[in-house]
């Protein structure tokens, strides 16, 4: 297999324009990368950044304005039915299955859309089952499945035609800590063990570090990051800042002035009558400097140590904010 | 696509319409509901005032209305339906045919219609043994013509409404009753014996309904052949064609444009 085969999804110069009432919003701005055989890659971003468009274009269900993305080597665009043999999707968003019917019917009809002959695919559905903890309620009807269950249903369906690409958007969102665990152990499992390319659009820092081989973190259409978790959050040299103030505050712009400061992110605790500022720094001297600049400000500094660096950290010292400051800019696509 | 994947996606998707009716008793005493009340009410009015002829006419009502209804609000809203509940974009992602998935979905609703259509002359035939004079070869090909055609164009509504949605559905909601009446499903409403002046004739003829129940009255209470209903025949199989291709056609056409304008993948919320 040459390096060229080795690439199972590949996105060039990929630019999504919507039509709005104002004016067009652009959803991508030109973004590129590739992601190789049994990678699992992470789109990691705000909500609003363009993750879900970047999915729907490689899933086939929306064409780029300009550019162009192949999967398997096949254009999105232009072979949009080879594609869709060799890829599956799911959403956490999604509800996905009829009500009425179980859960094992739901995923027998969805196997039967790739033409799977029905042996094989009970085959299938109870390996799934099994390996999701999902086999003692593959009877019960899609509407009486818990939020946890239906979601590891849905990844279930994702994999039943055994897909080479398969795109996750936020797979556990909304989930509580184990059944997202299982899900994530299983899809490691499933690119380690099947050299299946698994790509998950979240906003999840913490998945993405726990499973993601790459990741590109992408922000209002672009990327801006590309590379391993470690390789990123090596890049942003020192451990970060972290200070718990008071009174609590909201704008702490003051230390955007600081220098080597690359950005910063804040939370407050109205109950505890405390601030927590992030602040992701250059060296340790820009340390030393926000937390003078935070003194002279009129806070007191609670406590103050440094955090080994997170993904979360990376995309504020890309940024200069965090998701939520981001997101509630709001003017992402 | 291939025709094995196609019939299995096509029977799949009438299994789980089947596996959806038959799965909820509650939902099949209710469906017959309908159709059977109407029915009776029109054969108990024909009764009292003395339209004995006219009771047959009112059982067969019941039954075709049954399908009618099915199309109606089954087959024309289950793809906006699935829109809303991310069901399509799973289609569209799959290799699955979306023609294929729409005639699985009939051929399930006309099974499914089958135990309402059959309480409704069961009780019909019990009650008020209308007098049938018919030629069966002629009843059967001008049933299945009618279902054919009524359900290829539930087919293209169904695109109609995944472009439209709720408008759509309240356009439907609208429209029900007077194109129930206009297609002359307790009456014949084109020809000798309809109350409607020409122009809303020629607008009835264009429901298939109408000319399929004009062609089952003459063929099971006047005992006309095939020979004799022929042009209603010719019109239902041409509809079931053209239906057929116009549905295909506007489901190619909407997925085109929904993955252009990025409103295909977008659930109604």
């Amino acid at each position: 297999m040459t390096a060229r085969d080795d690439v199972t999804v590949e996105a060039r110069d990929l630019r999504r324009e919507f039509k709005t009432k104002g004016a067009p919003a652009m959803a991508l701005e030109g973004i590129s990368f590739k992601v190789k055989r049994g990678e699992i890659f992470g789109v990691l971003g705000p909500n609003g950044a363009g993750k879900t468009t970047t999915i729907r274009i490689l899933s086939t269900l929306l064409l780029p304005t300009s550019g162009s993305a192949a999967v398997m080597g096949f254009d999105v665009e232009r072979e949009p039915e080879k594609v869709r043999h060799v890829i599956n999707m799911a959403s956490g968003a999604e509800k996905a299955g009829y009500d009425f019917i179980s859960a094992k019917r739901n995923l027998w009809f969805f196997s039967q859309l790739y033409g799977i002959e029905s042996r094989e695919a009970e085959k299938r559905i109870d390996d799934l089952a099994e390996r999701l903890g999902l086999t003692k309620y593959l009877d019960r009807k899609f509407y009486a499945l818990s939020t946890g269950y239906r979601q590891r249903a849905t990844i279930a369906r994702a994999f039943i035609n055994e897909p080479r690409v398969v795109f996750l958007d936020e797979p556990t969102i909304g989930l509580d800590v184990m059944t997202a665990r299982s899900i994530r152990e299983f899809l490691e499992d499933e690119a380690r063990k099947k050299d299946r390319t698994i790509m998950l659009a979240t906003h999840n820092m913490a998945e993405v570090d726990a499973i993601c081989d790459r990741v590109a973190i992408i922000d209002r259409g672009k990327i801006i990051a590309e590379g391993t978790p470690d390789e990123l959050k090596r890049s942003m040299g020192v451990p970060a800042l972290v200070m718990e103030v008071t009174p609590p505050a909201k704008g702490f712009e003051f230390l955007g002035q600081v220098a080597g400061v690359r950005g910063f992110t804040s939370t407050s605790d109205e109950e505890r009558g405390l601030s927590t500022v992030q602040v992701v720094v250059q060296d340790d001297a820009a340390a030393r400097r926000a937390e003078e600049a935070m003194s002279g400000s009129g806070h007191r500094i609670v406590a103050s140590w440094r955090k080994e660096t997170t993904l979360e950290e990376v995309f504020v010292g890309l940024v200069g904010q965090g998701f939520k400051e981001r997101e509630e800019q709001g003017d992402g696509s | 696509m291939e025709a094995r994947p196609w019939l299995r996606t096509m029977k799949a998707r009438a299994l789980v319409r089947l596996w959806s009716i038959f799965g909820e008793r509650l939902w099949i005493v209710v469906s017959m509901g309908f159709p059977v009340l109407t029915s009776l009410a029109l054969s108990l009015l024909y009764y009292s005032i003395g339209a004995t002829g006219y009771i047959g006419f009112a059982i067969l009502g019941g039954v075709m209305v049954s399908f009618w209804g099915n199309v109606l609000w089954s087959m024309a809203s289950q793809f906006n339906w699935d829109k809303q509940e991310g069901l399509f974009e799973i289609y569209l992602t799959s290799p699955g045919s979306l023609s294929a998935i729409l005639i699985g979905m009939s051929i399930g609703g006309i099974i499914g219609t089958v135990p309402s259509a059959i309480a409704v002359i069961l009780i019909g035939w019990v009650l008020f043994h209308p007098v049938v004079a018919a030629s069966w070869g002629a009843v059967a090909l001008a049933f299945g013509l009618t279902l054919a055609s009524l359900y290829s164009m539930g087919m293209t509504l169904s695109s109609l409404y995944l472009t439209y949605g709720r408008e759509a559905e309240s356009i439907n909601n609208v429209l029900q009753d007077p194109v129930s009446m206009l297609s002359g499903i307790y009456f014949p409403s084109i020809g000798a014996g309809s109350p409607f002046p020409i122009a809303l004739q020629a607008a009835a003829s264009l429901i298939p309904l109408t000319i399929g129940m004009e062609a089952l009255r003459g063929a099971l209470f006047s005992a006309q052949s095939v020979a004799s209903i022929w042009p209603e025949l010719a019109v239902l199989a041409a509809m079931a064609v053209i239906f057929l291709f116009v549905s295909r056609a506007a489901l190619d056409t909407l997925e085109r444009m929904g993955r252009r304008d990025g409103t295909i993948a977008v659930r109604i919320r």
